[in-house]
């Protein structure tokens, strides 16, 4: 239901000397969406914890790098 | 981990980091129940988590202090004589 990455376009000014930057992305992990958490949410084991980076796997986000999927040409959603 | 070592070398480094990877899984799910407990006060079942958790990571850190030596200072860990508290490896040497 939360999608990840969601991207939007800066506004470009007509007298900018820089070229400019056509789209600009942010990070919506689950805990946006969550509000309070709900008790006895189902959770990972302490190896599993420490890999993902939360005990939860509800507010597992995976963060990828956005540089890595480059944001110039398309811009809807990358997971 | 260079293949010149001998072998036994290879399983006492192996169960070593094993052991440390456990105490820090522990440690970390410690730190999440932490930060949980602190909006959930009233959540017995995690507060029960938590003290069972924090029991078994203060065992595997007794058993890692046996073999290995202090993990922490100022009276938190046990000595070994002489003063092993400056002995290799050091946190970022492991």
């Amino acid at each position: 239901m939360s999608t990840y990455r969601k991207y939007y376009r800066p506004f470009i000014g007509p007298f900018d000397p820089c070229s400019p930057i056509q789209w600009k992305s942010y990070e919506t992990p689950p805990q946006l969406y969550l509000g309070f958490q709900p008790y006895n949410l189902p959770q990972n084991s302490p190896k599993e914890a420490l890999r993902t980076g939360t005990l939860w796997p509800a507010l597992f986000a995976p963060y990828p790098d956005p540089y890595k999927v480059s944001t110039s040409e398309e811009g809807e959603e990358q997971n | 981990m260079t293949e010149k070592q001998p072998s036994k070398q290879n399983e006492t480094t192996q169960a070593y980091y094993t052991l440390l990877e456990q105490i820090q899984a522990l440690d970390f799910v410690l730190v999440e129940l932490t930060l949980y407990l602190g909006t959930h006060p009233e959540d017995s079942q995690a507060i029960q988590q938590f003290n069972t958790t924090s029991l078994q990571s203060n065992q595997l850190k007794q058993q890692y202090q046996q073999l290995y030596g202090p993990l922490y200072q100022f009276g938190a860990s046990p000595s070994g004589t002489p003063w092993n508290w400056k002995d290799a490896p050091w946190p970022w040497q492991v």
